[in-house]
C-alpha cells in the first residue's frame, strides 16, 4: 500500500547517494562472484601427468606466442631448448618453462590453453627440438611494447621476428 | 511513469523495511564471501611458501655436502675413491641448481650461482671419468678443484645467513611471487632481494673454467670449420639467397636481422615468393662469410602424401648435391604431416661423418624442400684425415655385448659433448628387439657410445 510520504527535501540528496552507494556494492559483489566463478584461479588445468617434450613445448609456444608468424614460434621453442643447454637455466625442458617468473605465460595459465586444431605450435615444437634455431642461440626475448624491465632492454638484440625481439 | 518517477518508486520501496533487510543481508553475503576469499587466499600463499622454503632449504642441503665433498676429493689419494667423491659431487650440485630453478627469484639475480652450481657439476663429472679410467688428478686440475671448493664455501656461508633471515620469519619467500596482492607485500622484500643479489657477487670473479664438460665455457667460442669464401654484405648475401631459392621464384627480399655474435655470424631475411600466398614466405638465415645457407623454413600447408620415405631421401640426396654439398648419406629420419625431416651425414671414403649434419624437411606430396639445417655441418665440416684403425674391425666386435645380434657395421667419426671428435667402429644390432648401434674406439678399442634406436610411428629416431 502506498503511503503518502512527503516530499523529502533536505533529506533527498543523501538518501539518493546512500542508494547509489549500496547498489554500486551489491553490483561489484556480483560482478566479483562471477569473475570468480568464471576464472576459478585455484583449480589446476594439467589433464595428462605424461606429458612428453613435444606436447610440453608446444603448449609453452601455445601460450606465448600463439598469433606470431611461425618463424616466430620455432624461435620461442628454440629460445626454450638453449636455455637447457646453458648454465644460467635449469636443465629440462620443464624446468625452464615452470621456472618461477620466466615465462608471463606461464605465470598467468596461458600455457593450459588448449591447441587449435590446425595450429602450427607443433610443428614448431618438432622444428625446435630438431635443431631449428633462427635466434641463433638466443636466451631471452620480449615484446618491445609491453617489456617494462630496464634489465631485459639492457641485452643486445640479435634479431627481431613479428612482435618480438631476441637477446643474449 | 517516467524515469523519474520510477527512481523515486524504488527509492520509496527501498525505505521501506523490508527492503532494508534484504539489502543488509546482501552486504552480509558479500562481506562473508569477501573474508572466506581472503582465508582461501593466505591458504595458497601459505602452501606456496612452504614450496619455496622446501626447494631453498634442499639446496643449502645439497650445497652443503658439495662442498665436503669437494674438500674429500682433494684429500683421498686412491683413484677409485676420488672417482666415488666426485660422482657424487656431481649428483648433489645438479641437485642443487634443480631446486635453485624453483625459486622465485629472477632469473639475472641467480644466474652466476646457477652458472657455478652447474659447472662444478660438469667439472666433478669430467674429473670423475678420469679418474675411473684410472688417471689421477694433474696438479691444475687440483688448484682448480681447490678453488671451486673455496667458492663453494663462500656460497655456504651466504645461503646459509640467507636461511637464519626465513627462519626467524623476517623475510617470506610468497612476498616476492605476489603480484598485485598488496595485502600481503611488506618492505621486507626488497632487502631479501638484496642478500640474494649479494649471492651473486660471491662469484663476480671466478675464471672460465675450461675442461670437457659439455657447459664448458669455451665450447661457445668455438671456430666454425666449415664457413669458407669471403665476407659479404648484405646485397652479395641477398643474391645468394637468390641463388639457393631460385632466381625466377623470388619476389621480394626483406632484411630482418644481423647476428653479429657467435662463430657463424649471420644475415635473416625474410623472402616472398612468387606465385604463392603472402603467409606462405620462405625464413632463411646465410653466413656474412661466403653466404652459406645457415637454416631455412618454408611454411606451406602441405597437402596429400605422394612420396615415399625413399623418394624423399633422394629428393633430398639430390638437392644438396645440386647446392654443393656432395656426397651426403642419409642417416635418420622422422615424419610428420606429410613432411619428412631427414638427416644427412657426410660421407669420406665410405667413413660416415657424423659432426658434419644437415638436417633437409621434404615435402612429401611435391617433393619440394622446406627446410634445412646446416649450423652443424658449416660448424664442423673439414675434409679430415682418415687415420688407419689400430685395431681391426674382428677385434672390435669382440669387445660388444655377445647377445647382441649384428646386422651391420661400418667406420664412424662421431661427435662428443665436447667438440672433439673420435673415430670409431659402427656396429648396428638387435637385442630383445630392441636396436642397437654400438661404437667402438678404432684407435684405443673403448667402448665409447651406446645408442639404442626408438622405432616410433613417424620414423626411426635415436634416444
Amino acid at each position: 500500500m502506498k503511503k503518502n510520504r512527503p516530499d523529502t527535501g533536505s533529506k533527498s540528496r543523501t538518501g539518493r547517494i546512500a542508494t547509489i552507494m549500496v547498489a554500486a556494492l551489491i553490483l561489484c559483489g556480483f560482478m566479483l562472484i562471477i569473475t570468480d566463478l568464471v576464472f576459478k584461479p585455484g583449480s589446476v588445468f594439467a589433464q595428462n601427468s605424461n606429458i612428453s617434450d613435444v606436447q610440453l613445448l608446444a603448449r609453452a609456444i601455445n601460450g606465448e606466442a600463439r598469433g606470431e608468424p611461425y618463424e616466430g614460434q620455432v624461435a620461442v621453442g628454440a629460445v626454450i631448448l638453449n636455455r637447457t643447454k646453458h648454465p644460467d637455466f635449469p636443465k629440462t625442458i620443464a624446468g625452464v618453462i615452470y621456472q618461477p617468473g620466466a615465462f608471463t605465460a606461464v605465470d598467468d595459465g596461458q600455457i593450459n590453453v588448449p591447441i587449435d586444431s590446425g595450429s602450427t605450435v607443433v610443428r614448431a615444437a618438432q622444428d625446435a627440438l630438431n635443431g631449428w634455431d633462427p635466434t641463433y642461440g638466443c636466451i631471452y626475448y620480449y615484446n618491445p611494447a609491453t617489456a617494462t624491465s630496464s634489465w631485459i632492454w639492457s641485452r643486445q638484440v640479435v634479431v627481431k621476428i613479428g612482435k618480438h625481439n631476441f637477446a643474449r | 511513469m517516467s524515469i523519474r518517477d520510477k527512481l523515486l518508486d524504488f527509492k520509496r520501496r527501498l525505505s521501506d523495511r523490508k527492503m532494508y533487510s534484504i539489502v543488509i543481508t546482501l552486504i552480509a553475503a558479500v562481506a562473508l564471501w569477501g573474508v572466506y576469499q581472503y582465508k582461501r587466499a593466505a591458504n595458497l600463499r601459505q602452501e606456496l611458501d612452504n614450496q619455496y622454503n622446501r626447494a631453498f632449504y634442499e639446496m643449502v642441503g645439497y650445497v652443503n655436502n658439495v662442498e665436503t665433498l669437494l674438500a674429500k676429493s682433494m684429500i683421498s689419494t686412491t683413484t677409485q675413491k676420488t672417482a666415488i667423491t666426485l660422482q657424487e659431487a656431481w649428483r648433489q650440485a645438479t641437485m642443487a641448481q634443480t631446486n635453485l630453478g624453483q625459486l622465485p627469484v629472477s632469473q639475472p639475480v641467480l644466474a652466476s650461482t646457477s652458472k657455478f652450481l652447474t659447472q662444478v657439476g660438469d667439472l666433478s663429472l669430467t674429473l670423475d671419468n678420469q679418474n675411473i679410467k684410472g688417471t689421477k688428478l694433474s696438479d691444475n686440475q687440483y688448484k682448480t678443484v681447490e678453488k671451486l671448493y673455496n667458492y663453494s664455501a663462500a656460497l655456504n656461508k651466504s645461503l646459509r645467513d640467507l636461511q637464519s633471515d626465513l627462519g626467524t620469519g623476517r623475510l617470506r619467500w610468497g612476498e616476492l611471487a605476489s603480484k598485485g596482492t598488496k595485502l600481503f607485500s611488506k618492505t621486507s622484500s626488497k632487502n631479501m632481494m638484496k642478500k640474494i643479489e649479494t649471492l651473486n657477487t660471491t662469484f663476480q670473479d671466478y675464471p672460465t673454467l675450461i675442461y670437457d664438460g659439455p657447459f664448458s665455457d669455451h665450447m661457445t667460442t668455438a671456430e666454425a670449420r666449415g664457413l669458407t669464401g669471403d665476407t659479404l654484405n648484405s646485397e652479395q648475401a641477398k643474391e645468394k639467397v637468390k641463388k639457393f631459392l631460385g632466381e625466377g621464384n623470388v619476389a621480394e627480399i626483406k632484411d630482418v636481422g644481423k647476428n653479429d655474435s657467435g662463430p657463424i655470424k649471420t644475415f635473416s631475411y625474410n623472402v616472398k615468393l612468387k606465385n604463392a600466398p603472402e603467409d606462405q614466405d620462405v625464413n632463411i638465415g646465410v653466413s656474412q662469410k661466403g653466404g652459406h645457407v645457415v637454416w631455412m623454413l618454408r611454411n606451406r600447408t602441405v597437402g596429400e602424401k605422394k612420396l615415399d620415405i625413399d623418394q624423399a631421401k633422394k629428393a633430398g640426396r639430390d638437392f644438396l648435391a645440386e647446392k654443393g654439398y656432395e656426397s651426403m648419406e642419409d642417416t635418420y629420419y622422422m615424419t610428420q604431416d606429410n613432411v619428412a625431416t631427414i638427416n644427412y651425414a657426410y660421407s669420406q671414403k665410405g667413413v660416415t661423418i657424423y659432426p658434419d649434419l644437415i638436417k633437409v624437411k621434404v615435402a612429401l606430396d611435391n617433393g619440394e624442400i622446406v627446410g634445412i639445417e646446416a649450423k652443424t655441418y658449416l660448424s664442423n665440416h673439414t675434409v679430415r684425415e682418415i687415420p688407419v684403425p689400430k685395431i681391426t674391425q674382428a677385434e672390435a666386435k669382440k669387445k660388444i655385448n655377445e647377445n647382441l645380434e649384428l646386422h651391420g657395421s661400418g667406420l664412424a667419426f662421431i661427435p662428443t659433448d665436447y667438440k672433439k671428435e673420435l673415430f670409431c667402429y659402427e656396429f648396428k644390432g638387435k637385442l630383445n628387439n630392441n636396436d642397437f648401434i654400438v661404437y667402438i674406439n678404432a684407435l684405443t678399442g673403448e667402448e665409447e657410445d651406446i645408442l639404442m634406436i626408438v622405432n616410433t610411428p613417424n620414423g626411426v629416431l635415436t634416444m
